[in-house]
């Protein structure tokens, strides 16, 4: 091929993917941006121009926007401080090789095969005020659960959609964290055996620090799983206008269907940048570890 | 035939007297006439019309039908599996495939909360939509009117001015065309198990509010639970919230506020919330409910956890279809809390069930045509099962209604005025915020105070 072709070439094998990227990704954002300026009554209508208004508005009690972020925050703190560390737990537990290692793999896993959908009506069993499996058990150990259920009770309602979240997606972590754990090498486990390293020790100085990268991705998919989080909270908010369960993603859905696409649009950008702001903010945390490291 | 004049005299005349208005053209629903006068108008139609029903039924097809060429449409309504309208939609159905031997109907059902993101959505997109729809009246099918996607049925209705009574197409009328077909009507009731009641002492409902408080209280000594309230679905909240404000308020209140024309910054609705929130404190709600949604909460009523269950009346159908739980349960209106700005007979409810018809649809004419004859019998099949009065005038032979609907017809015989549904009666922009302030009210999040203070702010 000649040099003068090339450039041509590289432009013709890189449009397809450019389009896509740009017609699925960038476009759609730049549409919310513009479409979060209007009122939006209908798809179709872009309504009145309304500037930032929107944006403001959200922070009205109207809105219940800054509940709805509040909650999304502590999902996404519960999942990174209690979720991923499990996962951790599990994986390297695992990625010693222990006995029934493939079996314990595919029960952990097999939860994050079930629609949401699915676990979020037998969780709503499992916590029934009446009947449900938690209430029974607290009643037998004499443990007292709200009367409401813990669904029921603003306090604890956060708490029981976040268990099932857990359940569901402890799995997926862990096999992601298994991954890399088999792929350190095992020359670098037995030499610091070697130096009379604890397993805890190999863990902490040998496995963790060469799955970073891994446990980087694990944490960004956590905190942007969380700050997306839908499915599973829509089965057990019904009709979402219960407070305890308000999040973005449901208020989202709620507004771009009853005639405020503005306010939507408004939403889906500052999720948008929400979730683009705590990937960067967690690799910037990420690499200051390496270069303090380094030094 | 007693029951059935009873119910298509009242009802119709009844149903003049609403304060409901939607739009400009249904100005006439919000004066209070002279009930004789409005009934008298009513009832002289009425008996021929009986007799002219089934004759005007068997000529339909023949006429309606211009061509006998092969004609699909399509349906979404709500009358899912556990729907208590479901046999009157079969039922109606399998009678018009007879009918329209010609045309298939292609039908879905949704539940009812799904239901409303589905067709808000298919609405706003305007591709996809079914020829037919279920809707409710009033703001719910208005905003779809004011998007342009539902067809006028002026000209369809015309032919059934002596069946269908004018005065039950004031909550589908905009700008004076009307753009549904409406099947049954209902208005929010109490329901009461006299089992338990009678555990507690008491041999009859109570009849007013200082009774209601004296035989909860008297339910709660002996251990039973007074109310079930499904907290997991906002809307049942409002079928106790609401008559709770308008018992304290007044109906034309609280019309004034639903439809805009008075704000919420009124300290008898804060008081009304307070009363509603003292009852919740002194444990007269089922705690359980809190999360549960309303099959639940109604099974538990059924299952004598809970005295008393306020809902809608389309309940009857599946409270007489239980033998061994009809003797047990009775139905009534909430008692009047303050009797100097309210009065019995004010009731919430009215003409809502709705069948509408899409613009898009490529046969609307027919899909016109067959709507209002559907919609006839799902309102003659869903008053026999007792899922609602009728909104057409009732024909054949209705003597074996269920005697909970018997009680519902008396209660509107009697009626006053009618406050629609609130989140019916209101915007989808206006819904909203209204349904969150409710569900905080019941999660105690906000007080009487909070909850005027919220809703003035938000709904203009």
């Amino acid at each position: 091929m000649n040099k003068k072709g090339k450039p041509f070439t590289i432009i013709a094998f890189l449009l397809p993917a450019l389009i896509l990227f740009v017609g699925i990704l960038i476009w759609p954002i730049i549409a919310s941006v513009h479409h979060s300026l209007y009122t939006y009554p209908t798809f179709a209508d872009p309504g009145e121009f309304v500037g930032f208004k929107n944006y403001t508005d959200l922070f009205s009690s109207q809105y219940d926007f800054g509940r709805a972020i509040l909650n999304a925050l502590i999902l996404a703190a519960l999942s990174v401080f209690i979720q991923l560390p499990l996962a951790l737990g599990l994986a390297l537990m695992l990625g010693k090789g222990i006995k029934g290692e493939r079996f314990y793999l595919s029960v952990y896993f097999a939860p994050v095969l079930i629609s949401a959908v699915v676990i979020g009506m037998l969780w709503e069993k499992i916590y029934n005020p009446i009947y449900g499996l938690v209430t029974k058990a607290a009643e037998a150990l004499s443990i007292s659960v709200p009367p409401e259920g813990l669904l029921g009770n603003p306090k604890t309602a956060l708490l029981a959609v976040f268990i099932p979240t857990i359940w569901q997606y402890v799995g997926y972590h862990m096999l992601l964290m298994y991954a890399g754990i088999k792929g350190v090498s095992p020359e670098l486990r037995e030499a610091a055996k070697l130096d009379g390293a604890t397993d805890g020790q190999v863990n902490r100085y040998v496995v963790i620090p060469c799955i970073k990268p891994i446990i980087k991705v694990s944490i960004i998919f956590a905190i942007t799983g969380s700050l997306k989080s839908y499915d599973l909270i829509k089965v057990f908010a019904k009709d979402a206008y219960n407070c305890s369960y308000k999040v973005p993603s449901l208020l989202l859905v709620r507004y771009a269907f009853h005639n405020a696409g503005g306010i939507a649009s408004a939403i889906a950008v500052i999720m948008i940048v929400m979730c683009f702001g705590f990937a960067i903010l967690v690799n910037w945390l990420f690499k200051e570890r390496d270069l303090y490291g380094k030094k | 035939m007693k029951m059935k004049r009873l119910v298509s005299v009242l009802l119709a005349g009844v149903m003049t007297l609403s304060l409901v208005a939607c739009g400009s053209a249904a100005e006439p629903a919000t004066e209070t006439a002279p009930a004789a006068t409005e009934e008298a108008a009513v009832e002289e139609p009425a008996p021929a019309a009986e007799e002219a029903a089934p004759a005007a039924e068997e000529e339909a097809p023949a006429e309606e039908v211009a061509s006998d060429e092969p004609v699909t449409l399509t349906m979404w309504c709500i009358a899912t599996e556990g729907d208590s309208n479901r046999h009157a939609y079969e039922q109606a159905i399998a009678d018009m495939e007879e009918k329209y031997p010609n045309v298939t109907l292609e039908w879905e059902a949704i539940e009812n909360e799904a239901y409303k993101t589905k067709i808000a959505t298919a609405m706003a997109d305007g591709n996809d939509l079914p020829d037919i729809f279920f809707t409710w009246s009033c703001a719910f099918l208005g905003d779809f009117v004011e998007q342009g996607r539902v067809y006028c049925l002026d000209d369809t209705l015309a032919k059934y001015s002596d069946e269908l009574p004018e005065s039950m197409l004031g909550n589908t009328t905009y700008d004076g065309k009307h753009y549904g077909v409406p099947t049954t009507m209902n208005i929010v009731a109490l329901f009461a198990n006299m089992d338990l009641l009678a555990e507690a002492g008491w041999d009859h409902v109570p009849v007013d509010y200082d009774e209601l408080i004296q035989c909860c209280d008297d339910l709660v000594a002996a251990g039973i639970i007074p109310f079930g309230c499904a907290g997991g679905e906002t809307w049942c909240v409002t079928e106790y919230l609401e008559p709770i404000i308008e018992k304290s308020i007044g109906a034309d209140a609280l019309n004034d506020i639903f439809l805009g024309r008075a704000t919420y910054n009124n300290p008898d609705v804060a008081k009304a919330v307070d009363t509603f929130q003292e009852m919740i404190d002194k444990g007269y709600f089922d705690p359980a409910g809190a999360s549960l949604p309303n099959d639940d909460v109604k099974a538990n009523f059924m299952a004598g956890r809970t005295a008393f269950y306020q809902n809608g009346t389309w309940n009857c159908a599946d409270f007489a279809n239980d033998e061994e739980f009809l003797p047990k349960v009775q139905v009534t209106e909430f008692p009047v809390i303050d009797s100097s700005k309210s009065k019995l007979g004010q009731l919430i409810g009215g003409p809502s069930d709705t069948l509408a018809v899409a613009a898009t649809s490529e046969n609307a004419e027919l899909a016109a045509e067959y709507a209002a004859e559907l919609g006839k019998l799902i309102c003659h099949y869903g008053y026999l099962d007792g899922c609602g009065l009728p909104a057409w005038i009732p024909y054949g032979d209705t003597s074996d209604i269920n005697p909970l609907t018997q009680s519902v017809a008396e209660i509107c015989a009697n009626a006053d005025a009618y406050v629609l549904f609130g989140d019916t009666a209101m915007s989808a922009v206006d819904k909203d915020p209204y349904l969150d302030a409710v569900a905080k009210v019941y999660g105690k999040e906000l007080d009487g105070q909070g909850f005027i203070d919220e809703l003035a702010g938000a709904i203009r």
